[in-house]
């Protein structure tokens, strides 16, 4: 079994730290799960996130653009964020009690 | 990665696509580790992002008619290869007579390899083209399969 990959979600996790650009959000990503993503995976959901306004871009710095989480984006990543710890408990509690 | 290298693995992108991130994407490519694996995940990103567009990306509202369809490459390069497999049959009738030979020849195998070859081609043009526009591109389907039918009819009437 690979590492986790659910790359908004991932790109949703990163910028709740604060906003990041590109690189910053594929390193801060690989240390928080050990999952590297691709250039063109993390602009594909880099791209879906600002359209659905979860996401949202900053000034550039220099060349590189960074983006930040929305209020609306923060919401939806804590909910799928316990939905998830809902299911690592239950799962857990099934693998304690076997 | 080198800029050449950022700038035309950016270009394969759509063009809504790029004209919202093209800029920032290609900096950020220029400036991170290049490598085949990062290429090849780029080239897979780029041929999702055609055949299931980013949503709510503005889109150009041109009307998307029979002539402007059957222009894009995915439309007429079956249709190219249809007429090339033609051609070859014809051709081969011409200068060796209409014989059927035990043992396949190179007309045969190009024939096979164009006629094969354009199935992939025809499936990304529907997937990518059907949801978009269904009734000209039915009409580009439509002709693809006649021009396919009709590079199959000699071998079929003269039994090659």
């Amino acid at each position: 079994m690979g590492h986790y990959s659910d790359p908004p979600l991932l790109v949703l996790a990163s910028l709740a730290s604060g906003p990041k650009h590109g690189h910053a959000m594929i390193e801060d990503i690989a240390g928080m799960c050990g999952t590297r993503l691709g250039p063109g995976t993390l602009y594909g959901a880099i791209a879906r996130l600002e359209q659905q306004g979860w996401i949202m871009p900053l000034p550039p710095e220099e060349r590189r653009q960074p983006y930040r989480i929305t209020a609306e984006g923060l919401r939806v990543l804590r909910a799928k964020l316990t939905t998830l710890q809902h299911f690592a408990k239950a799962g857990l509690g099934r693998l304690e009690a076997s | 990665m080198n800029r050449a290298a950022a700038h035309l693995l950016t270009r394969l992108y759509p063009r809504r696509w790029r004209e919202r991130y093209g800029a920032e994407f290609e900096a950020f490519l220029a400036t991170g580790r290049g490598g085949l694996r990062a290429s090849a995940n780029v080239v897979w990103s780029a041929l999702f992002e055609h055949i299931f567009p980013t949503p709510g990306l503005k889109t150009d509202q041109q009307p998307r008619s029979f002539g402007v369809i059957v222009r894009q490459p995915s439309a007429f390069l079956p249709l190219a290869m249809s007429f090339t497999a033609l051609v070859l049959v014809l051709g081969h009738v011409a200068l060796f007579g209409a014989v059927r030979e035990a043992d396949e020849g190179a007309t045969a195998h190009l024939w096979q390899l164009l006629m094969a070859g354009q199935m992939p081609v025809l499936a990304f043009f529907a997937i990518k083209w059907l949801p978009r526009a269904p009734r000209p591109t039915l009409g580009v389907l439509a002709l693809q399969a006649g021009a396919a039918l009709a590079s199959m009819a000699p071998i079929f009437f003269l039994n090659l």
